[in-house]
């Protein structure tokens, strides 16, 4: 079947502004929009831009605003979009640098800011920090996320405000706050209660929906509201 | 390139969905009830101590029965989704049924808001 692809393009040395450009591609149901990106740009015009790594969903580059929704380009089939024109965005809320290739710098800088790594400075026991599997489980959703931005740039608080730490930074220091080997939750909550931490949310729901990994996030960002409020990490 | 900062237009550019439709109506019903107060209280103002007619007319305007069912949707609606959102801050676990959440609100909200447009239709029909 042919499909009609539409992509806002931008080259900042030659565009004022962006605009859309659209493109005819030969394409089956079970292609991924990711085929059709690379089709485009390996057949008719080399001068697209856009990032894609793994292509199986787990790298994370491929985030990009696909019909009006922020989805994975290469977990995106064409027969779920069930439509002939596909509309390909960059995400919003982060500075264009060309075509679909956002700066993810600010993401990322949020990210950093609520310290994702493990924090124990007591002395390691021989073998491995314990942990049962109740304990284990209590943070499993949030240790799948691939760091893609798709639920950061769906939200309206951050397109508001760029300074609104974003979803993706809650997710991730969410699975550190609720690990029982980790000692620095206070420090981390104390961070998400700022003016630009998670009371930012207003519970709108877009990051869930945006979520290629399916995880919970508006759930997650709810009890870090909830483990503020209440000083309590149950 | 900055990316435009506006949230109201950007929101126009993304599919959210239901989710971000109620969001949306939140708002704009909690704007709409401002502006009702603001009515309210700038005719009580203009009849009582100025003793001017615009209070007469923005008073015409506010208590027509038309105004009244627009009234009532937002007042309704952003009482009943703020109690969602109440509730879900309290309990987290109950994110995880936001959609069921979402349609339990509308069935709440559409007898509610029916019976007080019966209400005001059938005060019409009797001529006030
Ligand atoms: S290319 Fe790696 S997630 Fe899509």
């Amino acid at each position: 079947m042919k499909v009609t692809v539409k992509i806002l393009r931008y080259d900042p040395e030659k565009d004022q502004r962006p605009h859309y450009q659209t493109y005819q591609v030969d394409a089956e149901p079970t292609d991924w929009v990711l085929d059709l990106l690379e089709r485009i740009k390996g057949d008719q015009d080399g001068s697209l831009s856009f990032r894609r790594s793994c292509a199986h969903g787990i790298c994370g580059s491929d985030a990009m605003r696909i019909n009006g929704m922020n989805r994975l380009a290469c977990k995106t089939l064409l027969q779920d979009l069930h439509s002939h024109t596909i509309v390909v965005e960059p995400l919003l809320g982060l500075p264009i640098i060309k075509d679909l290739v956002v700066d993810m710098e600010p993401f990322f800088d949020h990210y950093k800011s609520v310290m994702p790594y493990l924090v124990n400075d007591e002395q390691a026991p021989m073998r491995e920090r314990l942990q049962s599997p109740a304990e284990r489980e209590r943070f499993d959703d949030t240790t799948k996320c691939i760091l893609c931005a798709a639920c950061t740039t769906s939200c309206p608080s951050f397109w508001a405000n760029g300074d609104y730490i974003g979803p993706a930074a809650i997710v991730n220091a969410h699975r550190f706050i609720f690990d029982s080997r980790d000692r620095a939750s206070s420090e981390r909550l104390r961070i998400l209660n700022g003016q630009f931490g998670v009371f930012r949310c207003h519970t709108i729901f877009n990051c869930t929906q945006a979520c290629p990994r399916e995880i919970q996030i508006t759930k997650a960002i709810g009890e870090v509201k909830k483990a503020i409020a209440t000083g309590n990490l149950d | 390139m900055a990316v435009s900062k506006n949230a109201w237009l950007t929101g126009l550019r993304y599919r959210g969905g239901d989710n971000m439709l109620v969001w949306m109506l939140h708002r704009i019903s909690g704007l709409a009830m401002v502006l009702f107060v603001g009515a309210h209280i700038l005719s009580s103002f203009f009849t009582q101590q100025l003793g001017s007619t615009w209070g007469i007319a923005l008073n015409t305007i506010y208590e027509s029965p038309y105004f009244q069912i627009f009234l009532y949707f937002f007042v309704i609606f952003h009482v009943i989704n703020g109690l969602r959102i109440i509730l879900l801050d309290f309990f987290p676990k109950l994110l995880e049924y936001q959609r069921e959440l979402t349609w339990l609100e509308w069935i709440i909200f559409i007898p509610i808001f029916g019976l007080s447009v019966f209400i005001t239709v059938i005060k019409i029909l009797n001529g006030g």
